[in-house]
């Protein structure tokens, strides 16, 4: 390789250069990031640190979910909340005692002011919302209070005197179908107030003035806050903890390894220089260019350091075993370099591969988390090929005493026994392995084959879930929170269904044409003089008004004026009731008041409920329902909808009567034609929310709504049901992609399809066997395990690289699998080994983060790395055995038709990879892209017999063909 | 029904008063204007805004605009009766609120009678035309939403001066800006409110509330004053919850005073059947 040759022949003769550079490259990039980040506003031309925890952001921001979300929440004024859950389990009233209610009052009347202005912004507040705070002296109560009487007032006016004013206030709640399971649980050992934020971003400032609060109230309840956006804020704290604790864990273990491994502080030294300088520079770069510090993308370091120091790790075993004494180091480094260069530019590119296919991956901060990754990953690459070499000529002769596996080790010293010991174990374990698998290629085999029928049983059983809450550990006070309020209310995950009517029913023409008949009909009841001239101006205006709208505006507007003329007292009310009747027809719209709508809602929350993962849905029927039985007796018997639309208008105006009638508007907007129904989720797990979801829509198949109303989801909890789909077809797509390029450089580096193939067998075997793990364990396939396979991918195949590059250099010398083997399981595969076990416990420290997530990647990655270890040892040399006619031909035809197998199937893979790209980007279909693929490969497949006819070709296969035998 | 002339005087409240609520204040001379008592503006912006004639109709149309601009109607009647035959005095009263629009809720009465006795709570019925209804409304808050709007009942009927004390907090060229407080601050939701209180009219121009942290949240304004009768009476005015972002905007039409409404109209009997004479 001569890029390789003068790389490193550059570093040798100007290692000072190599390391100043280095040094001051990656000084410059962490100032870049750093300095706008400590003195912010000081350098407004750079980013600073971002940390962004929004599960949201797990799309686009123009997402149509996303956009839809924030539509219907800016409509409905809703806002993220905190909850806070008060449980009292001794009582034998559970919360409902004038103790607890006393706090609960208290906190409640602390939440209130929990108000401040925003910083930098003066006259505009941050906090809670009041008027949206849901808490029992918050919300209100409609009761009958002697007959004919009816009384409105707050649930809890005052913290009650007595226990039976306590229990009164239980009882009162009760009867409320919007607090019972909502605000107070129904067993009454457990009440909750929410607490509406202006912005997200507040929730943590918030909870903890509640937490202090509460430390000041004493008592023996217990108290949950919870919440997403209190969940979020947590995260973030939580994912610098895992920055913070397990980046340098895992930079400590692969020490301590290098250390038994190589024994020489000096030396091992470098890789982690290599390393650090690839986790500054990538992370700088990070912040520089703005990208935000995410969940995917604070997983970045710890990904970072094993791959950094992994090709490090090679030269150094190499070095290790090559270097002898006073040996002249230049020559030794020259040499090590020379054999692995190439591996190690494709095993660098593989993996770079591998993570910038995430890119792919229609979910930003993947995409984000992939390409840094890859260009780490090249970093490390870059530094590795020539500060290493200048590294080791810089070091002192003195440093390099003793360095080399020396056969004949004659100080004994204790723990220098048990290291040989292991090394010397390690060698004769490599050294069995490679006899078993040179006798027993067969049984090797047919276990894999085994292994795989049982890999594709589990995959089978893989199901699809996630759950953000999930992210945090079973201890974690947010799942504590979780769990508890879950079991007390009607469930903690919100979602919303928004029912809409399409925008325009009838075109003006239309309205028009059915208005003037309606006018007609009514002027033979009353008044038919003035109904006529109305009908007169409608046929008039018909063809002037943009919409419906504009005509009954005008239309009234006449009326009106005409009344305001009106010289007798009849004439004005003939008016009068022609101005009723224009309302009328304007209310016609207002399909949410009509009873039979109402009653399809109310339908629907019935199933819902039957669904059990709902645990309640709340609707502008409730409120409807609730009022009108509290106006017509207060028995539940009379819990249902009024019979006409004017009974359900009378009925809401009588609740807007009352202290909350923005209420309302959360339910419906003023025009009558968006009900949103708010859902109490049991629970946070995508499929259940996917269940929910499926069950509406066949629900609404077979009994759809009247008056055409559509019906779309939006919410947190849907909101994440819709990116994990994404995810899952994206992942699937990504992998594909990478799979084949990673292929297609195989077949390159080998010049031979075969090889290629091979390559790719001890990664397709890890990944089947990890995946076929995961579901026979019953783990979810969530976020973090789907993005594993792209990073499996780009891992594992390093070590068939290795192990092919160092066979194919072996083989020719040795003349046989037979008589080579023994030498590839030397120092070859003890590199493979010292790697493995390097790389995969260093990711293992991620077990140690608090959160979910990181501990899935550490211990999936760990056994990735150790299984494709496994997986090259074992089967790759039981191939060679079986394949190695064909692996090493010996005559010309057999090469022959190896080059053209290899140019055809190269082909099929190019055009594989081109088709999942173009799918990606431009959304094709897969029918008329397959169409496309297979004409494309019939082309280049005449296109590569023809080629291998060319007799210069021949001639050269031939020559090859013959040098071999 | 008669058609009284009207005279109107439109105080050009727009124009010149209410850009200067917020101008420096200059020292009042005091020898030209003498200042009243405290009591006595109270008492005379009380009776200026709700105990206008003996009795008196108005007919009302809401405009409730929200925080996002979406904006919704009523068209609805009242009629007033003052309790006393003593023009002066400004006791109790009753109010037959009678719906219009929007059409489901045509029809609709509510029947207030007010009493100005410190906490004594007013008594309220509702007839609801579509169930049938007639309630009688128990302990009514007088502090709610009226109708959806941001008015609340007390500010369309008026809130007893017994209920705060006052105080004048300062004089300006135009107007007396007097604070109240609540004397039973748990009845009420505000902490204080300060009234301008224009000098010559005594009309209540402007009217903010102030919660317990001293922060503004809810604002009356005078849009329009004419002099009707005789009466300077307002004629649009609007109400801002600062909370929600909500407003209100009330226009008074077809206002007429002394029109001689017999006290058998604010009676549980005639809810079912409106005094339709006196309505128009």
């Amino acid at each position: 390789m001569k890029i390789g040759d003068a790389m490193v022949g550059f570093a040798l003769r100007r290692p000072k250069t190599v390391v100043w550079s280095m040094a001051g490259s990656t000084l410059i990039l962490l100032l870049l990031a750093l300095l706008p980040t400590l003195w912010p506003g000081t350098f407004p031309f750079l980013h600073s640190l971002r940390v962004d925890t929004d599960p949201e952001n797990m799309l686009p921001a123009d997402e149509p979910v996303r956009v839809f979300h924030n539509r219907m929440k800016g409509e409905m004024a809703l806002h993220e909340m905190v909850v806070l859950g008060v449980v009292n389990r001794d009582d034998p009233d559970g919360v409902f005692n004038p103790e607890t209610l006393g706090r609960v009052f208290e906190l409640t009347e602390f939440a209130r002011g929990l108000r401040w202005e925003r910083s930098g912004r003066p006259a505009e507040y941050e906090g809670v919302i009041e008027v949206d705070l849901i808490a029992p002296s918050t919300v209100e109560r409609i009761e009958q209070a002697g007959p004919g009487t009816v009384s409105f007032k707050w649930l809890m006016e005052e913290p009650p005197a007595t226990r039976e004013a306590a229990r009164e206030i239980r009882a009162a709640a009760a009867r409320i179908p919007f607090l019972q399971g909502t605000l107070l649980s129904e067993n009454g050992r457990a009440v909750a107030i929410y607490l509406p934020l202006t912005s997200k971003d507040i929730s943590y400032r918030v909870a903890e003035r509640l937490r202090e609060k509460i430390r000041e109230l004493g008592g023996d309840e217990e108290y949950h806050i919870t919440g997403l956006p209190v969940a979020q804020d947590t995260f973030g704290v939580e994912m610098f903890k895992q920055m913070a604790i397990a980046a340098p864990a895992a930079m400590l273990i692969i020490f301590l390894l290098l250390l038994f491994f190589f024994r020489k502080l000096t030396m091992i030294v470098s890789p982690l220089i290599v390393a650090l300088v690839a986790v500054i520079a990538t992370m700088s770069l990070l912040v520089i260019t703005g990208r935000t510090v995410h969940i995917m993308s604070s997983m970045i370091p710890i990904f970072i350091m094993p791959i950094a120091v992994l090709d490090a790790v090679h030269i150094l075993s190499d070095f290790f075993d090559r270097y002898r004494g006073n040996a002249d180091r230049e020559k030794t480094v020259r040499e090590v370099m020379a054999t692995l260069f190439t591996p190690m530019l494709y095993t660098s590119l593989t993996t770079t591969v591998g993570f910038a296919s995430l890119a792919l991956a229609p979910i930003p901060p993947v995409q984000v988390f992939g390409l840094y990754i890859a260009l780490g990953v090249l970093i490390a690459w870059l530094w590795t090929i020539i500060f290493i070499p200048a590294y080791i000529v810089l070091l002192p002769a003195a440093a390099l005493e003793n360095f080399g596996r020396r056969r004949k080790e004659k100080r004994v010293s204790a723990g220098r026994l048990r290291r040989s010991l292991s090394a010397f174990s390690l060698v004769r374990f490599l050294a069995a392995a490679g006899r078993f698998t040179y006798r027993r290629s067969g049984i090797v085999l047919l276990l894999v084959g085994l292994a795989l029928a049982g890999a594709a049983w589990g995959i089978s059983r893989i199901v699809i879930n996630d759950n953000p809450t999930k992210w945090f550990s079973p201890s974690h006070p947010i799942r504590v929170a979780d769990r508890v309020l879950n079991e007390h209310f009607a469930g903690t995950y919100p979602a919303y269904l928004a029912l809409t009517v399409p925008e325009a029913e009838e075109d003006t023409e239309t309205f028009a044409a059915g208005l003037s008949a309606r006018l007609e009909e009514r002027g033979k009841e009353t008044a038919p003089e003035v109904f006529a001239r109305l009908r007169d101006r409608v046929d008039r205006w018909a063809g002037e008004a943009a919409d419906p709208g504009e005509l009954l505006d005008r239309l009234s507007g006449y009326a009106e004026e005409e009344a305001g003329r009106a010289a007798t007292f009849t004439e004005m009310e003939d008016w009068d009731e022609a101005l009723l009747f224009i309302d009328r027809e304007r209310q016609r719209g207002e399909v949410f008041k009509r009873p039979e709508v109402l009653s399809a809602v109310e339908r629907l929350q019935e199933r819902l409920e039957e669904t059990g993962v709902v645990g309640k849905s709340s609707g502008v029927t409730d409120i409807v329902k609730t009022v009108y039985r509290d106006l017509i007796s207060g028995a539940d018997r009379d819990l249902v909808i009024p019979d006409t639309g004017d009974a359900v208008g009378q009925t809401l105006i009588t609740f807007q009567n009352s202290r909350r009638p923005h209420d309302l508007w959360h339910f419906v907007t003023p025009d009558y034609r968006t009900a949103v129904l708010w859902l109490q989720l049991k629970s946070g797990d995508n499929r259940d929310m996917e269940a929910v979801v499926q069950a509406v829509d066949e629900y609404l198949e077979d009994s759809p709504l009247p008056a055409g109303i559509g019906h779309r989801w939006f919410g947190l909890t849907y909101i994440n049901v819709v990116w994990q789909k994404k995810m899952v077809a994206g992942m699937l797509q990504a992998f594909l992609g990478s799979f084949l390029i990673v292929f297609l450089m195989m077949t390159l580096l080998y010049r031979s399809a075969l090889w290629g193939m091979l390559a790719m067998i001890p990664l397709t075997v890890t990944i089947a066997l990890i995946y076929g793990m995961i579901g026979l364990l019953g783990k979810d396939y969530d976020m973090p395990v789907a993005v594993l396979s792209s990073l499996s991918l780009g891992l594992a195949v390093d070590y068939a690289i290795h192990f092919l590059s160092r066979t194919r250099e072996i083989y020719p010398g040795a003349g046989s699998w037979k008589a080579a083997f023994p030498v590839v399981f030397g120092e070859p595969a003890r590199a493979i080994s010292r790697n493995v076990i390097v790389v995969g416990l260093g990711f293992l420290p991620l077990v140690l983060a608090p959160l979910v997530p990181y501990q899935t990647v550490g211990i999936f990655i760990a056994s990735i790395l150790i299984a494709a270890g496994v997986a090259t040892i074992f089967i790759l040399p039981a191939l060679f055995k079986v394949l190695e006619k064909f692996l090493f031909p010996r005559t010309a035809h057999r090469a022959l038709i190896c080059r053209r197998g290899t140019c055809l199937v190269s082909a099929a893979a190019l055009v594989a990879v081109v088709a999942v790209n173009l799918k990606q980007f431009f959304a094709i279909g897969w029918t008329s892209l397959s169409w496309w693929s297979l004409g494309a490969v019939i082309v280049l497949a005449g296109a590569c017999f023809l080629s291998s006819r060319r007799d210069r070709c021949r001639a050269w296969m031939g020559r090859r063909g013959e040098d071999k035998s | 029904m008669k058609k009284l002339p009207t005279s109107v005087l439109v105080l050009g409240l727009m124009a010149s008063f209410l850009p200067s609520l917020g101008r420096a204040e200059e020292p009042v001379d005091e020898q030209a204007t003498p200042v009243p008592p405290v009591a006595e503006i109270v008492d005379r912006a009380n009776r200026v805004a709700y105990y206008q004639g003996k009795d008196g109709r108005a007919q009302v149309a809401m405009e409730i605009t929200d925080s996002q601009g979406r904006s919704r109607s009523r068209v609805l009647v009242i009629l007033r009766k003052d309790d006393s035959e003593d023009p002066e005095a400004a006791g109790d009263q009753k109010f037959y609120v009678y719906f219009l629009r929007p059409a489901d809720v045509n029809k609709m009465v509510f029947l207030v009678w007010k009493y100005v006795e410190r906490g004594k709570d007013d008594d309220r019925w509702l007839y609801l035309p579509a169930l049938d209804l007639v309630k009688r409304i128990a302990g009514a808050e007088k502090r709610t939403s009226f109708v959806g709007s941001d008015f609340f009942y007390e500010d369309v009927s008026g809130r007893g001066i017994e209920e705060d004390t006052h105080e004048l907090e300062r004089t300006t060229d135009d107007y007396y800006v007097v604070k109240s407080t609540p004397r039973d601050p748990g009845a009420v939701e505000f902490a204080y409110y300060t009234n301008w209180i224009h000098r010559e009219s005594f009309i209540p121009v402007r009217t903010e509330y102030f919660d317990k942290n001293g922060e503004k949240y809810r604002e009356y304004t005078a849009l329009g004053v004419e002099t009707i009768e005789g009466y300077p009476t307002v004629t649009r005015s609007s109400m801002k919850s600062l909370k929600t972002g909500s407003k209100t905007v009330m226009s008074y039409t077809k206002v007429a005073y002394d029109i001689g409404l017999p006290d058998g109209i604010f009676t549980e009997r005639y809810l079912r059947n409106p005094p339709r004479e006196y309505l128009r």
